[in-house]
């Protein structure tokens, strides 16, 4: 089993696009992670048919049951993420669920016990056949939810299951350098990084590989969106070069790219001016992992 | 007022429409831009005459750190942590403050007082200038996850600096770092562009703004560059379009040099729209 995520620091750089496009490339047999679980696209990207579900539960949250709490405030003082506040009238407090990290420092403190605690759904796991062919592994958080590392890695142990010795999967990351990131490349063999051809994506593309590089994970690059501007199309190449990541291809700009989704093909298999360029980079990511699978 | 402009997606167009605001703010009033996406600051990049007021602050995280002579391998700490960063094994505890969140609670519960908290960096934030425009990024350190406390770091430098408008720019997604980052704004511009992933990530970003209560409108960036219809789909949920950006290839072009489209009359009068929209309280009543 080859893993080999997808990831770009900024977001909007490419990175479910291409993603598809190189599960298009790699075949039916492989399986694609979906692990952008805020902002799960891959099940458009891929033509996703109904799969099956499951719930995801995200383990003990905590609320503060108000007829019992004294509101002496000894909550609000034990907990340092902010998540509790008076509650409205004022003579009791209470969680904020959006921001509370569900440590229980609050429920230790508690001198009347009124902290209780409750399970709550947090989101779905689904695994889908797609109109491409392979299967999809994916996931929706609920809005607010503060466990995304969790799911992510919940998703990739699903897709792992599901493969067998010679499976590849593919990871699409999610935006940042975080901790949903952080268990998106988590022991992957591969991270393609998408660097946008812009200030920004060059920035945020250059932490995403300083965060590869101290995860060892053997890095290539592929940029996207050239041919909008000369100078960033170089500083591109320069970063690249500079922290010795190989380029596997360029994308130029096309705004044709942007109707594959909404034609149900991906990119590998979309005819615009930029295919040729599309293939060859996909082409080129898709023989590292093939050495990788002969010589892990 | 604080303004937050955020989206599902990333890449929609947060920090353009953020650091346009923020310069048309600027011009009549003392505006503040906040840079709350930590894991990729890159609103300063847009004002590269920006001038920092101090050195940088650092941000940290209180650690427990284990003073092994008090320590009798009880293992009430490790049973204590919610987040698995303890570890207590055979009479040795071990901590990976990689993991650990710095709640505080396994030094509470140690009866021996054998767990010590010392700051650890995570991040650091930055108070710049340029021209009449206050600028506060927050920026995490590669390699951590705990950007929900230099979000919240951050928020409290640009209450601490002050300004009739604040307008803070969003990290994508909709779970803890852009919940953090709306949270206490008195209104939510979700930036959306025209494509199936857009609206996909926009439902869950506008269940995420009504859960919250703030009052939210969409501006449509990059618009005419796809066909799915995001207003209609705005309108469908009663959530105001309060601008649109339209789709040009040369500003595609300058766009991605990070440079602001200073001279642009198109954009200027609509960023000085949406700020007088919101200033004069219209369209801020609560979404429900």
């Amino acid at each position: 089993m080859t893993t080999v995520s997808i990831a770009s620091g900024k977001g909007g750089a490419g990175k479910t696009s291409i993603s598809a496009a190189l599960a298009s490339t790699l075949g039916t047999s492989c399986i694609f992670a979906d692990c952008d679980v805020d902002a799960a696209n891959g099940a458009i990207a891929l033509g996703a048919m109904a799969g099956v579900a499951e719930p995801y539960f995200a383990g003990l949250g905590f609320s503060i049951d108000s007829p019992a709490c004294t509101g002496c405030g000894a909550c609000h003082e034990a907990c340092r993420f902010g998540a509790i506040e008076p509650a409205p009238g004022g003579d009791a407090f209470r969680i904020v669920p959006e921001l509370c990290e569900r440590c229980g420092a609050c429920a230790d403190r508690c001198p009347v016990k009124a902290i209780v605690r409750y399970e709550k759904q947090a989101g779905e796991l689904f695994v889908s056949n797609t109109r491409h062919g392979m299967t999809l592994v994916h996931a929706d958080l609920e809005p607010g939810e503060d466990t995304s590392g969790k799911l992510v890695a919940l998703v990739r142990k699903r897709a792992e299951k599901l493969a067998g010795p010679d499976s590849v999967i593919v990871v699409d990351a999610p935006p940042g350098i975080g901790c949903p990131v952080i268990a998106s490349i988590t022991g992957s063999d591969l991270v393609v990084i998408v660097v946008e051809a812009s200030a920004s994506g060059i920035r945020d593309a250059a932490r995403l590989a300083e965060l590869a590089m101290t995860m060892k994970r053997r890095s290539i690059a592929i940029i996207n969106k050239t041919g909008l501007n000369a100078g960033m199309d170089d500083r591109a190449r320069s970063m690249l070069a500079g922290a010795g990541i190989p380029l596997a291809g360029e994308i130029p700009f096309d705004p044709k790219l942007r109707s594959a989704e909404e034609s149900n093909r991906t990119w590998a298999d979309i005819d615009c001016r930029s295919t040729g360029r599309i293939r060859a980079a996909l082409d080129a990511v898709a023989g590292a992992v093939r050495k990788l699978k002969e010589k892990p | 007022m604080v303004i937050a402009v955020a989206s599902g997606k990333g890449g929609t167009g947060k920090t353009t429409v953020a650091a346009h605001l923020a310069l048309s703010s600027s011009k009549n009033r003392r505006t503040l831009l906040v840079d709350l996406d930590v894991e990729a600051p890159d609103a300063s990049g847009y004002f590269p005459e920006a001038e920092p007021d101090e050195e940088p602050r650092t941000v940290s995280v209180l650690m427990p750190e284990l003073v092994e002579s008090k320590c009798t391998a009880c293992g009430l700490c490790a049973r204590s942590c919610r987040f698995g960063a303890i570890l207590a094994i055979g009479g040795i505890v071990t901590i990976d403050q990689k993991v650990c969140k710095g709640c505080g609670r396994c030094v509470a519960v140690c009866p021996t007082n054998a767990l010590v908290e010392k700051p650890k960096p995570v991040g650091k934030t930055t108070s710049l200038t340029a021209g009449k425009l206050g600028l506060l990024e927050g920026r995490m350190d590669i390699g951590d996850i705990r950007s929900t406390v230099v979000i919240e770091a951050a928020k409290d430098c640009a209450t601490g600096i002050g300004a009739a408008v604040q307008i803070r720019d969003c990290p994508p997604g909709v779970s803890c770092p852009a919940t953090h980052s709306i949270e206490g704004a008195d209104y939510v511009i979700l930036v959306a562009e025209p494509t199936e992933f857009s609206i996909h990530d926009l439902k869950a970003a506008m269940k995420l703004t009504r859960e919250r209560g703030i009052p939210t409108g969409v501006v449509i960036n990059k618009d005419g560059f796809g066909d799915a219809d995001v207003a209609g789909y705005c309108e469908r949920e009663c959530v105001p379009v309060i601008g649109r950006i339209a789709f040009l290839r040369e500003r595609a072009a300058t766009g991605a040099t990070a440079a602001l489209w200073r001279d642009d009359p198109t954009i200027c009068g609509e960023m000085d729209r949406i700020l007088d929209l919101l200033l004069s309280g219209a369209g801020t009543e609560r979404a429900l």
